[in-house]
């Protein structure tokens, strides 16, 4: 048996990851394309995306861990549907007040508002009685949030509201992000279900998902921000998803019961 | 009517039968959506299994996944370069099929991992030759489904204003919303409990007592492919294929501005027929087959 290593994060430590990780990530997406003039620098959104996903994920599976067995897409679905309406929010209320660059700061306390009332009305209205729902859904949504934002940052190479609506919402390549986001924080928790779930299995396919949606939305950046930098988001996004996957598959081969090539049932079922 | 737009129709109607029954069929294979729930639950009642265990959301939002991820590749060739349709929808069925193998695969390994204490081991020749069937199911279903986003937007006029990832993941979702209602009851009710008297329903004592032996040997996931492709997958393109047929037929017939009555009657009317139908075949499947020989009448809940 591969005697892996894991790791273990708490709620609070992994909110600071997904908050900072994918503001600095953002800012350094726009300003160094800004400073250079060119739309290299572009994939670090995705990178930034990386870090929100991991916050989201993580906040996903302690919601879902409480039963919430056939919620789980449903519950990431909700946050990704939340984070749609939250972008577009946040930057056009900056653009209005002609201050692109606090659209993100915008977009992240309201996305984290709203998911605390929605958190808020799922327990006192509709009744889940769920303890940790309004945390749990706040964090959702911010880091769902956070992680659509990175992504259109990646796909526009710019946080203006206009650019953003041209290149990622009138394309509908807001889809895939709606759809690839969503997967992203609710695959890991969905795919690891069960007794023997483990945190860092669960985050690590996370990371996974989210290096799967890099080279997707790197495809898409190509018509959008020119073939050289979208080939460079392409090439990182593959080989994120690449050291993901072989990560979790050796994850996996630990907390197995036992990997086999090939064989019949174990001998206590046969 | 012209002929060009019955054509057309067709064609689209035709597109949506492949798909609805390759989708059902990928989802079979996988042990995907409703059926999932008893495979999950084999294992923590002591059935350890060979069946695929491919967790990925619900069909509809997994197929809304693979079918904008075609579209977007064919949307940036088309656009971007200026690639023939028919290419471009090869292409991007191709990186869908890419996408839904690897999620795939971290499903199988996560879910059967997550169930150490049960004893349900991980087989690598599972993926190794159950994961192309699903893939190669998946490739046929987004290129239809691309197809018929691509004919929406780029071949029929006036062109459908919204670009074709969005149509795409709006047809996904329906597709799978389709595949889960109609074929999976062919694969969950029939395949996973074939020992049970017809009518029985599903007792919670049956909940994960799933057949895993075969006619020879241990039950796989492709078994249950050969199984549902002679029912469950046709039903479901027929469902799927009239859905997209029957509502087009009546738009392309009468014209949807000046005869708009006409074609809202024809719909009514649709709606209508097919729920008579349905009425005359439960009461004469409840005729032919009788009740469950065990019946004592209603217990309450």
């Amino acid at each position: 048996m591969d005697q892996l290593k894991g790791f273990k994060l708490e709620p609070k430590q992994l909110r600071m990851y997904g908050i900072i990780g994918s503001v600095v990530g953002i800012y350094l997406t726009v300003g160094l394309n800004a400073m250079t003039g060119t739309k290299v620098f572009s994939f670090i959104g995705c990178i930034a995306a990386l870090f929100a996903v991991l916050w989201g994920a993580n906040s996903i599976r302690r919601i879902c861990s409480y039963g919430l067995g056939t919620g789980v897409p449903a519950m990431g679905m909700l946050c990704t549907g939340m984070a749609c309406v939250a972008a577009v929010f946040g930057l056009n209320i900056a653009g209005r007040f002609g201050f692109d660059w606090g659209g993100p700061i915008i977009t992240l306390v309201y996305a984290m508002v709203f998911g605390y009332v929605v958190g808020t009305l799922c327990n006192k209205v509709m009744k889940f009685n769920i303890p940790i729902m309004e945390e749990g859904l706040m964090d959702g949504s911010g880091a769902c949030t956070m992680a659509v934002l990175a992504w259109s940052v990646s796909l526009s190479g710019s946080l203006s509201y206009n650019e953003i609506i041209a290149t990622v919402y009138n394309t509908g390549f807001l889809a895939v992000i709606f759809i690839l986001g969503g997967m992203a924080l609710f695959h890991p928790f969905n795919a690891n279900l069960g007794p023997d779930e483990k945190q860092d299995r669960t985050l690590i396919d996370g990371m996974m998902v989210g290096g799967l949606a890099m080279f997707g939305l790197g495809i898409c950046s190509i018509v959008t921000i020119g073939f050289a930098p979208a080939m460079l988001t392409i090439v990182v996004g593959f080989a994120l998803w690449y050291y993901f996957f072989v990560w979790y598959f050796r994850l996996a081969k630990r907390d197995a019961a036992a990997v086999v090539g090939t064989g019949l049932l174990p001998p206590s079922a046969l | 009517m012209d002929a060009f737009g019955m054509g057309i129709c067709a064609a689209a109607g035709a597109l949506a039968f492949v798909a609805g029954a390759s989708e059902d069929i990928d989802s079979d294979i996988g042990s995907q959506s409703n059926p999932n729930s008893q495979v999950q639950l084999a294992a923590q009642v002591g059935n350890p299994h060979r069946i695929y265990n491919k967790a990925i959301a619900g069909e509809p939002p997994s197929n809304a996944l693979w079918c904008a991820v075609a579209c977007l590749m064919a949307y940036v060739l088309i656009e971007g370069y200026h690639m023939p349709l028919l290419f471009a929808a090869v292409a991007g069925a191709s990186l869908a099929a890419l996408f839904d193998g690897v999620m795939s695969i971290s499903a199988y390994l996560g879910r059967s991992a997550s169930q150490a204490r049960f004893n349900q081991w991980i087989y690598l020749d599972i993926i190794r030759y159950t994961t192309p069937s699903i893939m190669a199911h998946v490739w046929i279903t987004s290129f239809c489904i691309t197809l018929i986003a691509i004919i929406q937007v780029y071949v029929l006029t006036p062109h459908h204003p919204f670009p074709i990832p969005v149509i795409g993941l709006i047809w996904g979702i329906t597709v799978g919303a389709i595949g889960s209602s109609v074929g999976d009851i062919h694969y969950g009710g029939e395949r996973e409990f074939q020992w049970r008297l017809f009518g029985q329903g599903l007792n919670t004592m049956l909940s994960g007592q799933i057949v895993r032996k075969a006619e020879a040997g241990l039950r796989n996931s492709i078994d249950n492919a050969w199984f549902c492709a002679k029912f469950g997958g046709p039903c479901t393109g027929l469902g799927f294929g009239l859905t997209v047929f029957l509502d087009n037929w009546r738009t392309t017939v009468f014209d949807p501005v000046t005869q708009a009555t006409y074609a809202i009657a024809m719909g009514c009317f649709f709606v209508l027929a097919m729920n008579l139908y349905n009425l005359y075949m439960e009461i004469s499947a409840r005729k032919k087959y009788g009740p469950y020989p065990g019946y004592k009448g209603d217990i309450a809940a």
